[in-house]
């Protein structure tokens, strides 16, 4: 492979199974590529280490990888380190260059030849290039990248048969530019080209692991070059990409259409807010009212309650034998509130799997068509309030149908400290969809004023913890910046693809959590320890002025949200209770699926933080309630 | 005193000139967007700023936009 890196590959070096990697920016059509490439899927899973997923197939010989969408080879977020290590693993790549943004995809071709990976480029897009004004010689390209360039409308099938057959053609220009600035580098380093172009471009991951000299670089100082030089490297290679874009395509001013004005509508504030809340409201009533109630409704209610668990009951019940120690595993297997066979399965396939498709297909829906980014601006503003930039806006929308999977997607929402925050937030003061349909039928038979007065104090939750965390957590928010792709009609097979891997990707990382949770939960409570922990709360619900039977309330909060809500409706309450009680079991712990997903995404110190601070902020805002409508003598 | 990005209205060309953040300066060379002018489509009040650069649209924060320091071109200047 060093081979390859160094002076770029033919045909003939490429061995079989080889490894080809798909690497383009975002939004160019990569997916679509190698769905068109793809002969039979293989895995879709997280990147080793990370939250960045990454999807493999078979292609002939190759092992075949999507990449993240990155502008650039470097390390400046997690998708930019994934998409890094992958390129620096590949016999040969295929870069997907946007043929309407021919300025900006060139930046990553030309640094990919600067390493010396065996490249092809598909010239992605031409149908719009031609319906944008712009016109490329294909051909001219080609001779001045000295790489294969494949003209392709991928998502028509158009040039992918091309693409296919010249894909061992593969191949990086002998010498490039940066070669120049490798003198720059120590003399007794040992790195491959591709190495010896990040190196020099301050790339500091690869300079903390290289062997300088048989002493491998110290931790401390990762750069082993000057620190100007990135910036002069990425000028020089600016310039080739200015004077080849200049050279191999003629540009024609096209009026924007409608795209434009529905983009500048959206981006708005004035019109862009209105836009945002009709989409969000037609999404959460899909979500939460077809899918949440009615298709859960059917999947849970009549699938699992009616059939699947009495069945199953059955069936375990007739299948052990009738001793006493069978006593507990029968208890851990289907027990009615969190049983293994039972419940848990109900969870999980007959809530969740309904649920977690709808969401996945929305945010497909959102991100295809060029909307996320455009929200992302539009949220920009109130979010850097609490600590966060407008890209903290999909996981607060997802956290109102659920927050389990709300917690998932934070993954994009930047840095670790603005994850840290939305996750927060999202496991503080975001009630569920589940849990929402209980609370408005309870705030409903109270009145308009006690459902203002429920959304005002969550409100002001979520702003005050927003505020706390951005003051207390180290580090400074991160500045939004994000391009703003063409808005477009998402295609229908590309949706459904991405839909279908992220789910299956959900369920196969979430299903083992669930159970495993689910054994623990019901071998507590099968000890009585559920028992003992809702007599331990006896001095927390005369707090907030409850009757001693609400802390099983908050024992069902613990298991599920909405199971909270909907024990609250068996209890006589009075309105000021029911108030305060439902301010608690929303602002109270995340459900148990919720935490056990918090501890995966966020680590063991921060989910015990976020679930004793939950507790903390439940009891002191539902203590204030209390003692407030108390006062007033409501 | 240099003018800043958050300075620029909407339909104004100007030039990035110093961008603090070493991180922020290099995605942004790597875009084009130092490379000559860029164009202002909309600046949101107290919003993010959205510029223009070869039919790439970036939108950045404000407190970003309010430390990027900006050149008014000349006809010399502008490309």
């Amino acid at each position: 492979m060093e081979g390859c890196h160094d002076a770029g590959c033919d045909a003939s070096e490429i061995a079989a199974d080889s490894t080809l990697a798909l690497v383009g920016c975002p939004n160019v059509g990569k997916s679509v590529v190698f769905g068109e490439l793809a002969e039979q899927y293989v895995d879709v899973s997280n990147y080793p280490g990370t939250t960045v997923d990454t999807t493999l197939a078979e292609f002939g010989d190759y092992q075949l990888t999507d990449t993240p969408g990155v502008y650039g080879i470097s390390a400046f977020n997690e998708e930019e380190r994934v998409t890094r290590e992958i390129v620096l693993e590949a016999d040969a790549v295929v870069n997907v260059v946007d043929a309407t943004h021919l300025d900006r995809d060139l930046f990553l071709t030309l640094q990919l030849l600067d390493m010396g990976i065996p490249t092809v480029v598909a010239l992605n897009m031409m149908d719009e290039a031609e319906a944008g004004g712009i016109d490329i010689d294909v051909d001219a390209l080609e001779d001045a990248l000295g790489v294969p360039v494949v003209p392709t409308v991928a998502v028509d099938g158009e040039g992918t048969d091309d693409l296919r057959e010249r894909i061992p053609e593969a191949t990086a220009p002998e010498t490039t530019a940066v070669e120049d600035y490798y003198d720059e580098l120590p003399d007794e380093l040992t790195a491959t080209r591709a190495e010896k172009t990040l190196l020099v471009e301050g790339d500091e991951p690869l300079a903390r692991e290289v062997d300088v000299g048989g002493v491998m670089a110290d931790g401390g100082s990762a750069a082993l070059v000057e620190p100007g030089l990135r910036e002069e490297i990425y000028g020089g290679r600016r310039s080739r990409v200015q004077s080849i874009a200049d050279e191999v395509q003629t540009v024609t001013e096209v009026e924007g259409g409608i795209r434009e004005w529905l983009s500048d509508l959206m981006i708005h504030p004035l019109t862009g807010t209105p836009i945002a809340l009709a989409m969000l409201g037609l999404i959460f009533y899909l979500i939460g009212g077809v899918v949440a109630q009615r298709i859960v409704g059917i999947t849970e209610g009549d699938i699992f309650a009616q059939h699947y668990n009495p069945a199953v009951e059955a069936f375990v019940s007739d299948l052990l034998p009738e001793a006493a120690w069978v006593d507990p595993i029968e208890f851990l297997l289907i027990n009615p509130e969190l049983g293994l066979l039972t419940i848990t399965v109900q969870y999980v396939v007959g809530v969740l799997l309904p649920l977690v498709l709808a969401f996945y297909l929305a945010i497909g829906l959102l991100e295809d068509s060029g909307i996320l980014p455009r929200l992302a601006v539009l949220t920009d503003r109130g979010l850097n309030r609490i600590g966060l930039n407008g890209r903290a806006v999909v996981p607060m929308i997802v956290g109102v149908g659920c927050v389990t999977m709300a917690v998932i997607t934070t993954r994009m929402v930047g840095s670790k400290r603005e994850r840290l925050i939305s996750t927060a937030l999202l496991g503080l003061a975001v009630p569920c969809s589940a849990q929402i349909g209980v609370i408005m039928g309870l705030l409903a038979g109270l009145g308009l004023v006690w459902w203002f007065g429920y959304l005002g104090v969550l409100l002001a939750v979520l702003g005050i913890a927003g505020l706390v965390l951005d003051r207390t957590l180290p580090g400074e928010g991160q500045a939004l910046v994000t391009e703003l792709p063409r808005l477009r009609v998402p295609r229908p097979g590309n949706l459904l693809r991405k839909t279908y891997n992220r789910t299956k990707m959900f369920l196969r990382e979430a299903a083992p959590l669930f159970a495993a949770t689910a054994l623990v939960v019901s071998a507590l409570d099968y000890v009585g320890g559920l028992d003992a922990i809702m007599d331990g709360l006896r001095p927390l619900t005369s707090l907030i002025g409850m009757p001693a039977d609400f802390g099983q309330i908050l024992v069902l909060g613990l298991i599920r949200r909405d199971f909270a809500a909907a024990g609250m409706t068996d209890m006589a309450l009075s309105h000021a209770q029911i108030f305060v009680g439902l301010i608690v079991i929303t602002l109270f712990v995340p459900c148990i699926l919720t935490m056990t997903m918090i501890l995966k995404e966020r680590g063991k110190k921060s989910a015990l933080l976020m679930w004793l601070g939950s507790w903390v902020a439940a009891f002191t805002v539902g203590g204030i309630a209390a003692a407030t409508l108390g006062v007033l003598g409501v | 005193m240099s003018e800043v990005l958050a300075d620029v209205g909407s339909g104004e060309s100007v030039r990035l000139t110093e961008v603090p953040d070493g991180d922020t300066r290099a995605r942004l060379l790597r875009l084009g967007f130092l490379d000559g002018a860029v164009e202002c489509r909309h600046h949101i009040r107290k919003g993010p700023v959205i510029v223009r650069r070869n039919g790439t649209d970036l939108a950045l924060g404000s407190d970003l936009a309010s430390e990027i320091e900006i050149e008014r071109p000349t006809t010399e200047a502008s490309d």
